[in-house]
């Protein structure tokens, strides 16, 4: 190679990065949105022929389905969401929303979606997506946590029933225990997966995670959650060796209860699929009942989550309107079978709890499934996850005490106390 | 009668070595030949109840893995042919030529290699999508033309060849370019080798970077492709899926290191000879 | 040589490496001097002065991060190197069958994806029902605060010593077959010729190998986050997954940026002492 031919190169790369500052700016003929997704492929493949759909009813509008992996969702947002490159939709858990409507990446809903949002959605839900004064997308997947346990292992064991009362859970999981199986699992190295279940105790006790922006970690309601945790673990009805989770969601927790090692265990519903899929013939085995009441609590009372999709308010507006159309179209009524959405078709085809009212109705059938009616029975009673700014590094924080106290390096008391005096700083550097 | 014991106790050395390096190997095959619920069952079978090969077809129907193969191909191959080309050139100029500051430089190069690539993702998909190369193979091939292992790895194997070869050519009129190419290069044959195949190998399962600046999965490579299988809802179902198309994708790699390994043999008679 | 000639050699790695590594590592310092969640475009960022490095000075999440990470290097340097120079010897001295074989199969635990066989590894590693469980007598392996990092050097090792491997072997063929032919002749025997040849004349390689280990070591990344996600207890959270923690999922690049760029600036004292050291020697 001669000199002048790097300099060439050099040169190119030179113009190409003046040429090329503002790319973007010409209008394209067509209007192409694109969709960021978590899901699996036959989802895609699902949304991508409701994308079709409307594309045929919409021409000069295209709609792209991108998927990455459930891990990489929140990544991609944070690398690409500011680009004009950027996705225009965007599927999102919705504690990320305080972040994304702070930085101006979830524009406000237009008057006819937000009529369309009211019309449809349970009002708690709508409240959820509500954020400074103004809704900012359709929810979609709700998620709550209950009871799971293992009939065989019950009848075994001579109980009658699950547990109602965290006494019972304590006798039950005693009895439960022994032969290398444990009586309740719990799940580590995942924050959601370590803090949800706990929180549904806490809340199943009448306590509370924060109230506004202030932790209530040292609420006795709240440490009464973790010392039960201590108490299974010193009793040796909780193993904590059996609670590994991996970034897959799978990993020995699931293995343990798929197998019947695990006599009890607080999950989300979402993972009826892994189960199904895990278990075979044994899923019959599996049964659900609500997170068992606390001493200081009246109901049971799981936490919850949801999923929505939010539309990028980075997008330039012909691309905004045209992604709200869409949106608006995979929510509503028409889309789907028989009054349903396709957004509530796609959803059930997981054993996902659609949150939709006309949706819940279509898919009746689906849902009245033994294993999914008592988390549609129990959605009224369920707590949102709070969500506010900082609301991933907070739970962080609490998993991080929780698994102290779970591999013995803490005691319940000196680990919430810990966790109630690191919070504010945590929430604080969101900008709570 | 020694050399055959010898013999003997050397290949039963090598087999003993084999074993703990094949066991997570082997246990990937099975697992990929057994179905999602026996994948989950404890304790694991050591031998698939019903062994079968529908992971290996699923992958192609769950994913557009042809596709993304030939992606790898041509991503990996390219931005290793460009690696072997500027580390070579780069690895020489640090070797044998004298220059103020060459010390400062090189090092300067190989400190950057510390840094976990992690960290400047953000910046360098700022940089990259700036240009206007978000979701083309361009973007993902800039900045892997040119690489600082690659050059330390040269610098390290030209420094061994004796200055007098090089001397001798510039004698007999040759250019820099043509005792690059026709002196240095086949001396280090075997490292050249090394960083093509280290080359390949790193860009072939390269996740992070693709994964930012891609956008359209029909550009998708191999280990992008079979990570979208990993989603929560259905990593049960496609893990055996997941393990056959990762075998598949293995392949190639696996190939040109056998074809390798002859410049190695090769390289080997040829010290014997001139010793 | 030519002026131009070394110029011309030199440009294309310098331009590629110095616009796609240094510049975004001298962003990353400017970040480390914000407030930054990434939604936002980076001129509209924060000022934050030295307030992130101010932060983990009292943070005990990095002080954390940085131990695991040092102890991680070193089990893996001090693992990796003996072990790799003694494969290398043994799949290229001596007259035995199958050695073409076991070098593919050495090398094929590096190519691999790391997306699936961490997989695999996290199955093999399952506390009390996983084969290396059962055949460890119950060994918690990722399970436990106590071994989880441990497990994670292992298979580390079993990963990248393939790899090593290749480069000794390499680095064997260029020792002339006549150094060895005249230490026969003074009489000397194996360990001698390895003490007196093999290794001296290796050194370039294991220097190499050596840096490339705590380099690898120092990076790792996707074996924590797939199995591990720093946990149980933050054993198992190594800096490179805490830096990508705090940025991607907690919204705080500035601080992240901060811990990267003290990470660098770590390193590269310690780099200095290190390279003191070795020209010391020679």
């Amino acid at each position: 190679m001669k000199t002048t031919q790097v300099l060439a190169l050099g040169a190119a790369v030179m113009v190409v990065a003046a040429g090329c500052g503002g790319g973007g700016t010409d209008r394209p003929a067509a209007t192409k949105i694109s969709f960021l997704t978590h899901w699996g492929p036959d989802q895609v493949k699902a949304l991508e022929a409701a994308a079709t759909a409307f594309e045929k009813q919409n021409p000069g509008t295209t709609v792209d389905i991108r998927a990455v992996p459930f891990g990489n969702l929140l990544t991609t947002l944070r690398t690409q969401g500011a680009s004009p490159n950027g996705p225009t939709i965007a599927g999102i858990y919705d504690l990320w929303l305080p972040e994304l409507v702070r930085d101006g990446l979830a524009a406000s809903m237009p008057a006819d979606a937000a009529a369309e949002l009211a019309a449809s959605w349970p009002k708690n839900l709508v409240e959820g997506v509500t954020k400074q004064g103004a809704p900012r997308g359709y929810p979609n997947e709700v998620d709550l946590y209950a009871l799971n346990y293992n009939k065989k292992l019950f009848q075994q064991a001579g109980i009658a029933q699950p547990p109602r009362t965290w006494a019972e859970l304590e006798d039950a999981a005693a009895k439960l225990t022994g032969n290398g199986t444990q009586g309740f699992g719990v799940i580590t190295s995942w924050p959601a997966g370590a803090v949800h279940p706990w929180l549904s105790l806490v809340t199943s006790n009448g306590g509370a995670l924060i109230d506004g922006t202030t932790p209530k970690l040292d609420d006795p309601r709240t440490v009464a959650a973790t010392q039960l945790y201590a108490r299974l673990i010193a009793k040796g009805s909780t193993k904590p060796e059996m609670s590994n989770a991996n970034a897959n969601t799978t990993g020995p927790y699931l293995d343990n209860f798929v197998n019947g090692r695990t006599g009890m265990i607080i999950m989300a519903n979402w993972w009826q699929s892994a189960l199904k899929d895990a278990m075979g013939d044994r899923y019959q085995d599996v049964g659900v009942a609500p997170v068992p009441v606390g001493p200081d609590g009246t109901k049971s009372a799981p936490v919850s989550y949801s999923w929505l999709t939010v539309v990028n308010g980075k997008a330039d507006q012909a691309r905004q309107q045209a992604a709200w159309k869409f949106l608006t179209y995979l929510n509503g009524g028409s889309s789907g079978r028989n009054g349903s959405s396709a957004m509530g078709d796609i959803l059930t085809s997981m054993g996902i709890l659609p949150s939709r009212t006309g949706d819940l109705e279509a898919h009746k059938a689906e849902l009245s499934d033994p294993f999914l009616s008592v988390y549609v029975r129990e959605l009224p009673n369920a707590v949102p996850f709070p969500s506010v700014p900082g609301g991933e590094a907070m739970s962080q924080t609490v998993q991080k005490h929780l698994e102290n106290v779970i591999f013995g390096k803490e005691t319940p008391e000196a680990a919430m106390s810990a966790a109630q005096k690191e919070i504010p700083g945590v929430l604080q550097k969101a900008g709570t | 009668m020694r050399r055959a014991a010898a013999r003997a106790a050397g290949t039963a050395a090598i087999a003993l070595v084999m074993v703990p390096a094949l066991f997570p190997l082997y246990w990937m095959v099975i697992s990929s030949l057994k179905g999602p619920q026996e994948l989950q069952t404890i304790p694991p079978t050591w031998w698939p109840r019903s062994p079968s090969l529908s992971a290996f077809t699923e992958v192609f129907d769950a994913v557009p893995f042809g596709a993304a193969f030939v992606n790898s191909l041509l991503l990996a191959g390219l931005a290793t042919a460009s690696v072997l080309v500027t580390s070579v050139l780069a690895g020489y100029v640090f070797a044998k030529c004298r220059f103020r500051g060459r010390e400062a430089l090189f090092w300067g190069v190989v400190a950057t290699m510390f840094l976990p690539p992690v960290v400047t993702l953000v910046p360098l998909y700022w940089m990259v999508s700036s240009l206007g190369l978000a979701d083309t193979y361009l973007g993902v091939l800039l900045p892997w033309l040119a690489n600082p292992f690659g050059v330390f790895l040269m610098r390290q194997f030209v420094a061994d060849v004796p200055d007098e070869l090089l001397d001798a050519a510039r004698i007999d009129g040759a250019g820099e370019l043509r005792i690059v190419w026709r002196v240095v290069t086949p001396l280090l044959k075997p490292a050249v080798v090394s960083l093509a195949i280290f080359s390949f190998v790193f860009y072939w399962n390269s996740f992070i970077w693709p994964l930012s600046i891609l956008q359209d999965d029909a550009k998708f490579p191999v280990v992008l492709a079979l990570s979208q299988l990993l989603s929560y809802s259905t990593s049960v179902q496609y893990q055996n899926v997941v393990m056959a198309g990762a075998l598949i994708a293995s392949l190639p790699t696996i190939a040109v290191f056998l074809v390798a390994q002859r410049v190695f043999v090769a390289s080997l008679s040829r010290t014997g000879v001139k010793g | 040589m030519r002026r131009s000639a070394a110029v011309a050699f030199l440009s294309p790695a310098m331009l590629v490496i110095g616009l796609f590594t240094v510049v975004p590592i001298a962003l990353t310092f400017w970040i480390s001097l914000h407030e930054w969640s990434m939604y936002t475009p980076l001129g509209d960022m924060a000022w934050r002065g030295f307030g992130n490095y101010a932060d983990l000075a009292a943070d005990d999440g990095f002080s954390t991060a940085l131990g695991n990470t040092a102890l991680y290097v070193a089990l893996v340097v001090v693992v990796t190197l003996p072990l790799s120079v003694a494969l290398g010897m043994l799949l290229y001295f001596p007259k035995a069958a199958g050695k073409g074989v076991a070098r593919a199969v050495l090398f094929s635990t590096y190519v691999v994806p790391t997306v699936a066989i961490a997989i695999v590894w996290g199955g093999l590693y399952a506390p009390s029902y996983g084969p290396l469980s059962v055949l460890f007598g119950g060994a918690t392996w990722l399970s436990a605060p106590g071994t989880a990092l441990v497990s994670l050097v292992i298979f580390h090792v079993w990963q990248m010593t393939g790899y090593y491997t290749v480069l000794v072997i390499a680095g064997l063929t260029q020792i002339p077959g006549d150094l060895y032919e005249a230490a026969r002749i003074d009489g000397a025997g194996f360990w001698r010729q390895t003490a007196h040849v093999t290794l001296p004349l290796l050194r370039r390689t294991t220097v190499f190998i050596g840096l490339v280990s705590i380099i690898n070591a120092i990076q790792v990344f996707d074996p924590v986050y797939i199995l591990t996600q720093g946990g149980p207890a933050e054993s198992t959270a190594v800096l490179s997954f805490a830096i990508q923690r705090s940025a991607f999922q907690h919204g705080l690049a500035g601080q992240a940026s901060a811990m990267a760029f003290t990470l660098l600036v770590l390193l590269v004292a310690l780099g200095g002492v290190f390279l003191a050291a070795v020209r010391r020697r020679s």
